[in-house]
């Protein structure tokens, strides 16, 4: 059996995972690479009530399930993490930390995302040393002491209310006006009702100090401009994600924010490279989205591997020779010559057999010959040679050449 | 290479009676940057078999020991050399820093 992958799936949060559940179940040879925790983000959700058709469950819980059922169906969940990516060429090229060459006919991008940081002074300091991004790991270890919380969506208020466990006081700052919370109307209402809950309003955090360790955190009032220390023994940070694409940059679109562009079959910009769950620009960023985006984005990469197959193995093994129309839905003049070709072909005796590639869905066969605008036509010889026609008088002179030539 | 797990006995002993250069990494199950830097250790571990001691302290099975060292979170790796503390490093972290403090406990 070949070495070649057919998928290789980056990333093994629930998006990665359900992408390795529909490859591995398609027969095709699939792995995950996970640099961390196999379930991703996800595993690190205490409570979650709202996937559907398990009223309660746990990140951990759900996401092993999904791991399991993945490997059931024979894919791989190799802990490794990606050094290098060569997205170029039909097979592309995965290097690993551990010095594992990954070569596959598909890529899917599940890498999700990272808390954000804020990037002020003391944060990167007194990481570990009473600055933490996770509650579940560290919240315990403020029994009785103050609490700083920032940031105000879904994470910050629950995260703040698990704290509550265990600080003797909770300090939200919230960079808001006065009640207003990006988070869900359940937990506003739940954090408001917490008596060991207090907001700063309208404000953001400057500066985290300390000496060993944190002791406080400075604070301004946006409205005010005013300036306050606060003695505070911890400092939880949720001021939203960023994804992890920095080793993508340059290689596949992405927007400003570094999220992934990509359109409903999950296709990026590079042929055979699909983006699933939180790491592509989308509307909503839960466990129930990322798996639909595992499964559309491994269903469009097996077709993908399909096509490509067969179109090898028709080029290849054609016993006539190839006339290749490159076209697009958007360009009208690429439609009108479509059936002006398929005449001109008929008219030839059907010597040669008319192969239509749509530029809006492959890009591959148009860069394996270069190819960049429509229409093209292009008359194959042989496997590599071939004769271009694009240009406006090109039925006219295929219509002279294909009287000579056959 | 799985870490050598100690309890508060065996802390005591690796720690203060052999006093070889080690680190001891404080981690808990259910923490998924643990999860991240605890493979990383294993993993450089290898590469010092005889020449720095690599242990592992679970902070739920031994909250008392996590206690004493009044640490804010995990994972925290605290190295040690002849018994005495050589300082921390807290938090997510890239194996070139562990590798690096190693060295400089190492050398004394």
């Amino acid at each position: 059996m070949s070495n070649i992958y057919d998928i290789v799936i980056i990333g093994g949060g629930p998006a990665g995972l359900s992408a390795g559940i529909y490859g591995g179940r398609a027969k095709l040879k699939t792995a995950i690479l996970e640099k961390g925790t196999v379930g991703g983000m996800a595993a690190t959700t205490r409570e979650m009530v709202n996937y559907p058709g398990f009223k309660t469950s746990t990140g951990p819980e759900l996401t092993k399930a999904m791991a399991d059922h993945a490997r059931e169906f024979g894919t791989e969940i190799n802990k490794d993490e990606v050094k290098d990516i060569d997205l170029n060429g039909e097979i592309k090229v995965i290097k690993t930390k551990k010095g594992k060459e990954y070569q596959t006919r598909a890529i899917i991008i599940a890498v999700g995302s990272q808390p954000r940081l804020l990037n002020i002074p003391g944060e990167k300091e007194f990481r570990g040393d009473g600055v933490s991004y996770c509650a579940t790991c560290d919240a315990e270890c403020y029994e009785g002491l103050h609490v700083v919380v920032v940031g105000n969506g879904d994470a910050a208020i629950e995260e703040a209310m698990f704290i509550t466990k265990y600080a003797s006081k909770v300090t939200i700052i919230v960079i808001h006006d006065e009640g207003t919370l990006d988070c869900n109307k359940l937990s506003a209402e739940k954090a408001f009702k917490n008596d060991k809950i207090e907001f700063i309003w309208k404000s953001v955090v400057t500066e985290i100090k300390g000496e060993n360790a944190v002791t406080g955190v400075t604070i301004k009032n946006l409205k005010t401009g005013i300036i306050q220390e606060l003695q505070t023994d911890g400092v939880f940070i949720y001021v939203g994600m960023v994804p992890e694409t920095g080793f993508l940059k340059g290689k596949v679109e992405m927007d400003e924010r570094g999220y992934l562009s990509c359109n409903g079959l999950m296709e990026t910009s590079v042929s055979g490279v699909y983006a699933a769950g939180d790491v592509r620009t989308k509307y909503l960023r839960q466990v129930s989205t990322a798996v639909g985006d595992g499964a559309t984005a491994a269903v469009a990469a097996e077709r993908y591997i399909a096509e490509q197959e067969s179109f090898r193995n028709y080029v290849l093994n054609s016993d006539k020779p190839i006339l290749m129309a490159f076209w697009d839905p958007v360009v009208q003049e690429s439609l009108d010559l479509l059936s002006v070709l398929e005449k001109t072909v008929a008219d030839h005796g059907d010597a040669v057999n008319l192969i239509k590639i749509d530029m809006s869905r492959t890009k591959m066969i148009a860069q394996k010959y270069n190819v960049s605008k429509v229409p093209t036509v292009l008359y194959l010889q042989g496997k590599d040679e071939f004769t271009v026609f694009d240009d406006e008088n090109c039925i006219a002179k295929l219509d002279a050449f294909l009287k000579r030539n056959i | 290479m799985k870490l050598k797990s100690l309890n508060a006995i065996t802390f005591e002993e690796e720690i203060y009676d052999n006093g070889q250069p080690c680190l001891v990494v404080f981690s808990r199950k259910n923490c998924h940057v643990c999860a991240e830097v605890v493979p990383m250790l294993e993993e450089a571990a290898e590469n010092y078999i005889d020449s720095f001691g690599f242990f592992y302290v679970d902070v739920e099975d031994e909250s008392d020991l996590f206690k004493r060292f009044s640490l804010r979170g995990v994972p925290q790796i605290l190295f040690f050399n002849n018994g005495e503390y050589q300082g921390k490093l807290g938090g997510l972290l890239e194996e070139e820093r562990v590798v690096e403090k190693i060295e400089e406990v190492r050398m004394g």
